[in-house]
């Protein structure tokens, strides 16, 4: 549905040339949430603004719909980007109008008679939980239903592709949380292919299929959230994860780090995923007593990705070396996410 | 107070409401698409274009330095070429547009430039016309503050109307000048300043009110 081709974004100004995207190559599938993690500056904002030619790119092109949103003359663009809505982080909404003005924003300037309109603009309104509120003006409404209008009125055109500009940045937790299922919940509805961005990560995990994190105009890991989220590489990755999975050692390993090569008469410190089905298999009680090694669990924890559950495990083996070795290999055969933090000396 | 009195006062009156109201009319009918375009040909704006910025907007700072009474003086030929005469109300109304214009362009600037950044964004991303942006995003949100700048404009223009009687033009300012100063007659001199008070009051009053309904952000 979308796609992007070593697009690079420069901006001259008095403190020299600022290069806001580096060349940026990145694919989204219909009917697919795709989220972009990046910290402030990292070109996110710039990125997403490339899509719908707010910003144009300096090199590289966009394909949105098999269309070259470069090439287009100023009509043609404006035609294209009525089947792009795009919802932003302070919601952006006339003050000047009602909720209902707001939503018909839009089909206005689609050239949709009145009656039409109006047969578009109520279900919206009922869709997004603000049916009884059509007369309010934006300033009366709370963030997050000053965002389901933004929601409605991105929708009302009947888009193929939602561009959602850091929508719940602005929000509660709570709040998030309400409008994170209603994207989820216009996505299935309507197969509509959502390109979020954020610097949370929690809204990752809450509703991405993919993701990619963006770090100085680069992309420097991107694949399915589960893969990323298991296995993550890049640094800036597994900071972004450290911030709602634990993923620090016990203080007592952080002081003297793990030997990353086996020492004798040492324990093994390893963190297993467990994802989807493999969470119900006995992993732990097998290694026991086919390996004669001893496993205490560190530090344990089961959330969900999106749907998918995802289980994280730290433990340390204790036992004979060959039989630690023989254990790691066994675990490394079976389709598990391992990561081997080190060997630590025995604690007695 | 005497009849005569009353009569004279009133009838000033109308001069200068006519004055006034005329002046602003015309002012805002080629002050406000001159705001307008001052605003979106300004840097970083959706019609961003400096040379044409910068060019309207020395010829505007040109007019707002002069002061109103040299204006007046000096555009005498112009005034003759339009209404046939440089004296009375009517010839009057000539300097009043033209020394409003400007004031009422960089009023409209000013309000068009609050309107957040963020909404025309918006309006963008949804395939909105230039047009479609200033005619349904820029002046509806800045409608408010548009309204204020207008009343304030027609307070202006109601002092000026006072300097304009005091070289033939009639109105209030004719008559405080020639009865209350030159023919010493404190009692019209005062009267004339009540009227001007209040005339002011009323359309400061209307317009805060206006501004007031307009503005949907302080429900």
């Amino acid at each position: 549905m979308i796609q992007l081709s070593s697009v690079v974004k420069t901006y001259e100004s008095k403190a020299g040339t600022i290069e806001a995207l580096r060349g940026i190559d990145l694919n989204v599938s219909a009917g697919e949430i795709y989220g972009i993690i990046g910290h402030s500056g990292a070109g996110k904002s710039t990125l997403i603004r490339c899509i719908n030619m707010l910003e144009r790119p300096t090199g590289g092109t966009v394909l949105v719909d098999g269309e070259d949103m470069g090439a287009m003359t100023e009509a043609e663009l404006r035609k294209a980007r009525q089947k792009i809505s795009m919802i932003f982080q302070h919601f952006n909404l006339l003050t000047s109008r009602t909720v209902y003005d707001n939503v018909a924003f839009p089909l206005e300037i689609q050239g949709k008679s009145p009656e039409e309109i109006r047969t578009i603009v109520l279900p919206l309104l009922d869709l997004v939980g603000l049916g009884d509120r059509q007369d309010y003006y934006p300033s009366q409404l709370s963030g997050g239903q000053k965002q389901r209008v933004g929601i409605a009125r991105a929708l009302a055109s009947q888009p193929k592709v939602l561009l959602c500009d850091e929508a719940t940045s602005a929000l509660d937790p709570q709040t998030t949380k309400s409008i994170l299922a209603l994207l989820r919940d216009i996505n299935s509805r309507f197969n509509l292919t959502i390109v979020l961005i954020t610097h949370e990560m929690q809204v990752i995990k809450e509703i991405c299929d993919k993701v990619a994190v963006i770090e100085d105009g680069r992309i420097v890991e991107q694949g399915p959230v589960l893969e990323v989220f298991t296995k993550p590489q890049a640094k800036t990755t597994q900071d972004f994860i450290s911030t709602i999975i634990n993923r620090s050692l016990p203080p007592e390993w952080s002081e003297t780090p793990p030997s990353p090569t086996p020492i004798a008469g040492a324990d093994l410190l390893l963190r297993l995923s467990f994802i989807g089905q493999a969470a119900d298999e006995p992993i732990i009680a097998g290694l026991i007593r086919r390996f004669n090694v001893d496993i205490s669990i560190l530090y344990g924890n089961i959330d969900h990705i999106k749907d998918t559950p995802y289980g994280t495990l730290l433990v340390s083996l204790t036992g004979d070396d060959n039989n630690i070795q023989e254990a790691l290999r066994h675990l490394q055969e079976r389709d598990l996410g391992i990561e081997v933090i080190g060997y630590v000396a025995r604690r007695h | 107070m005497s009849q005569d009195v009353i009569k004279l006062l009133t009838e000033a009156c109308l001069e200068t409401l006519y004055m006034v109201g005329v002046s602003s009319v015309i002012a805002s009918l080629a002050g406000i698409p001159l705001g307008v375009l001052l605003t979106i040909t300004g840097r970083g704006h959706i019609k961003e274009n400096l040379w044409l910025n910068q060019s309207v907007g020395s010829i505007v700072n040109a007019f707002r330095s002069t002061p109103f009474i040299i204006l007046m003086v000096a555009i005498i030929p112009i005034t003759r070429l339009l209404v046939g005469t440089s004296i009375g109300t009517t010839a009057a109304i000539v300097p009043l547009t033209i020394t409003a214009i400007p004031f009422i362009a960089r009023i409209i600037e000013s309000s068009l430039k609050e309107v957040d950044g963020g909404v025309i964004e918006a309006a963008q991303s949804m395939g909105a016309t230039p047009l479609e942006i200033i005619g349904k995003v820029l002046l509806p949100e800045a409608m408010p503050s548009i309204v204020l700048g207008l009343t304030l404009t027609v307070v202006n223009l109601i002092g000026h109307s006072a300097m304009a009687g005091a070289l033939g033009g009639g109105g209030l300012g004719d008559l405080a000048i020639r009865y209350g100063y030159q023919r010493f007659r404190l009692d019209i001199m005062i009267a004339t300043v009540v009227v001007l008070i209040i005339q002011v009051q009323l359309v400061q009053s209307i317009g805060d009110k206006l501004s007031a309904r307009l503005n949907k952000n302080k429900l």
